[in-house]
């Protein structure tokens, strides 16, 4: 651990000053001259989106505080107890397992991965933004589960809200394989089960009209960094209650053999009152992505609904007693 | 669960270290917490299908009646990489489960507690860095 601590401090460093890193490791090239980003990488962490409030003042942890603050991280989230409420026992009273959030806080040791704004904090909600997020959770309390419909994405299949882009760390199956061909970039997504493909010719975004779950990437690069636009999202494709008019831009830049440096800045003036900016270490994996066929045997949706018909059933009884 | 559920859904955020991350589903929306249940039986399948894992197993009643439950697990990419596989749960075994039965009042529950007869855990956990499912250091 000592050993990683010091590794991590010196990458710490190094990360820190991109361009001197990009100066000092070159990455190798595919056959057609791109920077390599070819494999599977995971990005688990324990390193949360936004600054917890007792590290407020505190953007990067010193090597030396990287150990205790996992353990302690890592033990709480894992713990396998029984939760005094019993919804919550019933919702979330699964040991680790069951997870597979990774042990580790991300390499740069930052203590948040959002790095702009300085607090490490997602900027304010606009107030169109807030009405809409009011709208939704109206619109989730009165029609909770009328049918497949009314529940998530998640849920239903549809999308993963961390699997990108943006690409976040969630519970599990963080896992990516990147590939690269000539004149395009696909992202496999494991979780769950989507590939994006990327073009770098230069061709324009999909015109306005047509809108993509996935949204529309367009890839180049800048140096050794891959940077990828997307932009004709859908309506209901909110990442953090984004609105369709989010324009995403990501940066990938392979900063040793073994790590991918991946910053994505959110940008939608019709949400949030600035954009921000966050930063994720991937790390290469020696796993492999594994099918998340997710529609499979998907029983909870009808768990759901069924549990909501007798929900109904019990306070139509109670109501005529 | 339901008003975490909520915020996480509208939000389409996962709370990483401030709060236990959900799951692939709401299970709070499918299992009651009012109606706990314990359950030892005999494993008669495992189906390793997404989003989640299920194994069914025979319970026999005091009386002798047999029914079939079926036990709702971790997602199946998830517990591979944990170590269990399609033989660690094979028909035959006796398991231990102690969860909470569907909202429906089906013989569906899911898996807060799987065991085998022994009390030896069926899915197992390493809390501490280095565990299973850890991404070696590099």
């Amino acid at each position: 651990m000592k050993l990683r601590c010091v590794v991590v401090g010196v990458l710490t460093a190094v990360m820190a000053a991109s361009t001197a890193a990009q100066k000092t490791w070159t990455p190798p090239r595919t056959a057609d001259g791109q920077p390599d980003l070819e494999g599977v990488w995971s990005n688990a962490t324990i390193t949360p989106l936004e600054r917890p409030a007792d590290l407020a003042a505190k953007a990067f942890f010193a090597p030396s505080e990287v150990a205790a603050y996992e353990k302690r991280v890592v033990e709480n989230a894992n713990v396998d107890r029984r939760r005094s409420d019993i919804t919550a026992d019933v919702g979330l009273a699964y040991n680790e397992a069951w997870w597979d959030r990774g042990t580790h806080v991300v390499k740069t040791l930052r203590t948040s991965l959002i790095v702009d704004p300085a607090d490490g904090k997602i900027p304010a909600l606009t107030a169109e933004g807030e009405r809409r997020a009011a709208a939704v959770a109206e619109q989730r309390r009165l029609h909770p589960a009328d049918g497949p419909e009314d529940r998530g994405l998640t849920e239903r299949c549809i999308l993963w809200p961390t699997a990108g882009p943006p690409m976040m760390p969630s519970a599990y199956n963080n896992n990516y394989q990147i590939f690269q061909g000539p004149g395009y970039v696909a992202i496999m997504v494991e979780m769950i089960h989507d590939v994006r493909i990327i073009p770098l010719d230069g061709r324009p975004h999909l015109p306005p009209n047509v809108r993509q779950w996935l949204g529309d990437s367009r890839g180049h690069w800048e140096g050794n960094t891959l940077v990828v636009e997307t932009t004709n999202f859908t309506n209901k494709t909110r990442f953090r209650g984004s609105s369709e008019d989010l324009h995403l831009t990501e940066r990938f830049t392979r900063t040793d053999p073994d790590t991918i440096l991946y910053e994505y800045t959110v940008n939608d003036p019709a949400t949030w009152t600035k954009p921000w900016t966050a930063q994720v270490t991937m790390t290469k994996s020696d796993s492999r992505v594994y099918e998340y066929a997710c529609h499979e045997g998907n029983y909870g949706m009808v768990g759901m609904l069924e549990g909501a018909r007798a929900e109904e059933k019990n306070s139509a009884k109670a109501g005529a007693k | 669960m339901r008003s975490i559920t909520k915020i996480g859904l509208a939000m389409g955020v996962a709370l990483l270290a401030a709060a236990p991350v959900w799951a692939h589903h709401a299970f709070a929306a499918e299992f009651d917490g009012k109606t706990p249940v314990k359950l030892q039986g005999t494993v008669t399948k495992m189906e390793w299908i997404n989003p989640h894992a299920w194994i069914h197993i025979d319970v026999k009643d005091k009386d002798g009646k047999v029914t079939n439950w079926m036990v709702e697990c971790g997602t199946p990419n998830t517990l591979l990489r944990r170590g269990v596989n399609k033989n660690s749960v094979t028909p035959g075994m006796e398991i231990v489960v102690d969860g909470y039965q569907a909202k429906d009042g089906s013989n569906k529950a899911n898996g807060r507690d799987v065991t085998f007869a022994d009390g030896r855990k069926v899915f197992l956990g390493n809390t501490g860095t280095g565990g299973p499912g850890d991404a070696p250091e590099k």
